[in-house]
């Protein structure tokens, strides 16, 4: 399986790439990690592709005032390693269930979100952490939210003539917690269903809670739970055991999955299975995020004390 | 991470020129688009040792080291590599010094077909290079990137374990990586026998290099012999000083153009059975005295091999004659390189011997016998069987333990 033939050009500035971009049936490159495998089985057959990586300064990743930026060029797995990793927690803990070392090692962040697969980790860490999307076009530059970026299965606001430069994840406060889990068939696949959640307790009995759930519709859906965690909260208060906080969460994680999991299931999984799946999941990781984010802002309040 | 260099827009129909480094080797290369770094590794550079399963990132067969990092050739277009450090299994250890991970494959049992070896071994390289402290129950998750058809997974597991407890201080480097000749596999679809083509490719001539530089590391034949010659010094210094009848001398050689400065153009033929080798290419004469010759030479065979040589001869004298000394080191790579370093060697030697035969008449003011014509592939080969004959016999004779164990030698 071999890609039709394409033209090829990598230039050095965003400028270059962008009047590049304005030909019929370009296309941008970054990792081509989901592009190849699409070319190879001739499933598209661009007519230029624009290689993005010889631009320099697509290749920043750096912490800024209140959040870390990750230029379109940044490799999944040179994020994995840069020490302001820590800053995005959620991001860290995403990360290494994206296919294995070796696509790791060229995919890109941005070219994860460009894609857009229902199934992948990192659009619901966008969401789930309102991320924003720098995406620049010949009329200028625009920022996106990550919650109104994805359109469809495969399909964001991102025009053929666009390039996304930038993501920015806001960096975590001291009273957050997050939690981080998938199923899939085996490791590397992508996820029959999975959560990503932020909880920040700076209210210990009224918490505020976001869960992003993938792989279970044509796009991740985010829920805001933090009613349900607070009245879960209410029978043992915040020093609850995990797993009696995981079991009050229970019937709040059924009522989120049957709202949020709209796919007609496949082969490996049915819909009701994949509703099974999100209850667990989301019940163990909300309980999980919330006992974390108050031991970060109870250890917050020692060092003040 | 390398950032490539810009490309300005390449039309379908072109090349994309790009270079990098593989196991050591600085590689320019001119590819189409759409080529995958797995085709260019394996065809154009003839690394045959990345294997090619699936072409969309799921078996992992053609996982290689792409500036230190794990990553899928067959997901990679060969012209975006430019700048990169590459390391394929063949830069990972040589037959004599492996890697402590292909030397541990083996004696686990981790091979079985081998098909994934090559995939498994740069993945588990990766692995225990970045993460050295990886527990055992680990492994099977950390290197699940890689499928064996054979499913020989328990072993390879116990390969990577035992080399990961013996190397928490650190993974041994890549142990085969340096300058070195690479050149790809026949044309696809040519079944054109090496005479026959060599009409054809004689009309696209490449260009003279402007330096040539020698790999480093061991040559494929290392010969050094010396003749004696009836020719007194002065009439083998004739010889020596004109070019064109020295080369008239070199069994199947023939100079086809003098491009000055002491560069020369050439070709030459070897036939040994079914094998016919044509080289085109060049020589540089470094040094060329009346007594004394350093030539350095480098040649593509039209069935994709390529030689590079380092000759230095000596003429000295020798009571009335002359003493013919010949130090050269060759190295051979693709199809050429396969039939032996010991044949080829051997048949090396022999070409050396003619090649002495003919400066000795040509001192003597006749035509040197060998001509253009290809050396008899005969006269090598029955040549090159006895010197074999006769060691093995003398092997033989050293060791007569074995005579005991085998009566039918006594016959
Ligand atoms: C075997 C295998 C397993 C995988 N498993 C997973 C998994 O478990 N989870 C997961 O999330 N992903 C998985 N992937 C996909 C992989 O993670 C890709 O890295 C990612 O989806 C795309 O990133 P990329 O940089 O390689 O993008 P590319 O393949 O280069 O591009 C993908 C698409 O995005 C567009 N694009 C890229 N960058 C930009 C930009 N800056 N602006 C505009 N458009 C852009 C391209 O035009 C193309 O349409 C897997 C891939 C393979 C081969
Ligand atoms: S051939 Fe590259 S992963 Fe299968
Ligand atoms: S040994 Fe045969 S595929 Fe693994």
């Amino acid at each position: 399986m071999k890609a039709a033939p394409f033209a090829y050009v990598r230039p050095g500035s965003v400028t270059e790439v962008l009047s590049e971009l304005s030909r019929d049936g370009a296309k941008v490159i970054a990792g081509g990690q989901s592009l190849v495998p699409v070319l190879a089985m001739r499933l598209a057959q661009p007519t230029t592709l624009v290689d993005i990586n010889a631009v320099e300064e697509l290749h920043t990743l750096r912490t800024e005032l209140s959040g870390v930026r990750l230029g379109a060029a940044v490799r999944q797995r040179t994020a994995q390693r840069d020490p302001a990793i820590a800053e995005v927690p959620l991001l860290g803990m995403a990360l290494p269930w994206i296919g294995h070392r070796e696509i790791r090692s060229r995919g890109t962040i941005c070219g994860s979100l460009a894609h857009a697969d229902p199934a992948a980790e990192l659009p619901a860490v966008a969401i789930c952490l309102e991320a924003t999307l720098t995406i620049a076009s010949p009329k200028g530059e625009r920022t996106v939210d990550a919650v109104d970026f994805f359109t469809a299965a495969m399909t964001t606001t991102v025009q053929p003539e666009e390039l996304i430069t930038s993501v920015y994840f806001p960096r975590a406060t001291e009273t957050q917690g997050f939690g981080f889990a998938e199923i899939a068939r085996r490791h590397g696949d992508f996820a029959l269903a999975g959560v990503a959640i932020r909880v920040d307790a700076k209210d210990r009995m009224r918490p505020s809670a976001r869960i992003t759930c993938f792989g279970i519709s044509d796009i991740p859906r985010v829920r805001d739970v933090s009613e349900q965690l607070s009245d879960a909260l209410s029978k043992d208060g915040p020093d609850a055991p995990e797993a009696r906080l995981r079991t009050a969460l229970a019937a709040a994680a059924e009522e989120l999955a049957a709202d949020v999991v709209d796919t007609g299931g496949d082969d490996h999984g049915s819909q009701a299975y994949r509703r099974q799946l999100i209850t667990a999941l989301a019940s163990r990781e909300l309980a999980r995020a919330y006992a974390k984010a108050v031991r970060a802002s109870s250890h917050t309040d020692e060092e003040k004390a | 991470m390398s950032t490539p260099r810009t490309v300005s827009h390449t039309g379908h129909d072109d090349l994309v020129a790009v270079e990098f480094t593989v196991n050591g080797t600085t590689v320019s290369l001119k590819v189409p688009a759409r080529m995958t770094l797995s085709d260019a590794l394996r065809d154009n550079l003839g690394l045959t040792g990345t294997h090619i399963g699936c072409e969309h990132g799921v078996c992992g067969m053609c996982t290689i080291l792409i500036d230190g990092d794990a990553s899928r050739a067959c997901l990679l277009f060969a012209c975006q590599l430019d700048g990169a450090q590459i390391t394929t299994v063949e830069g990972l250890g040589k037959p004599d010094d492996l890697h402590p991970l292909q030397e541990s494959f083996g004696r686990h049992h981790g091979l079985q077909c081998g098909f994934c070896t090559p995939g498994f071994l740069m993945s588990s390289y990766d692995l225990l290079d970045h993460e050295p402290d990886i527990r055992r129950e680990d492994l099977p998750e950390e290197l699940s990137g890689v499928i064996c058809r054979c499913t020989g997974y328990r072993n390879i597991i116990d390969a990577v374990d035992d080399v990961a407890t013996n190397h928490r201080d650190g993974l041994p480097g890549p142990k085969n990586c340096g300058q070195r000749t690479l050149t790809g596999r026949s044309p696809v679809g040519s079944t054109a026998a090496a005479d026959e083509s060599t009409a054809a490719s004689d009309t696209v001539q490449d260009s003279a290099p402007e330096k040539i530089s020698m790999p480093s590391g061991e040559p494929t034949i290392a010969i050094d012999v010396t003749t004696l010659l009836e020719s007194p010094p002065q009439d083998v210094a004739r010889v020596f000083a004109n070019i064109q009848l020295l080369a008239r001398c070199l069994p199947g050689a023939e100079l086809t153009e003098e491009l000055g400065g002491n560069w020369y153009r050439g070709r030459a033929r070897v036939a040994l059975g079914p094998i016919k080798l044509s080289f085109n290419g060049f020589a540089h004469l470094l040094e060329h005295k009346s007594d004394r010759m350093h030539v350095l030479g480098q040649a593509k065979d039209t069935g994709g091999g390529r030689a590079q040589a380092e000759i230095h001869l000596l003429a000295v004298p020798e009571g009335t004659g002359t003493r013919l000394q010949a130090e050269a080191r060759v190295y051979l790579v693709g199809r050429i390189a396969g039939f032996g370093r010991s044949l080829a060697g051997d048949v090396s030697r022999r070409m050396f011997e003619d090649f002495a035969k003919a400066v000795d008449q040509a001192a003597r003011g006749e035509e040197p016998e060998v001509g253009s014509k290809p050396p008899s592939a005969f006269g090598i080969l029955v040549g090159a069987m006895r010197d074999r004959i006769r060691s093995v016999r003398d092997l033989r004779r050293k060791a007569p333990g074995r005579q005991a164990n085998n009566p039918h030698e006594e016959r």
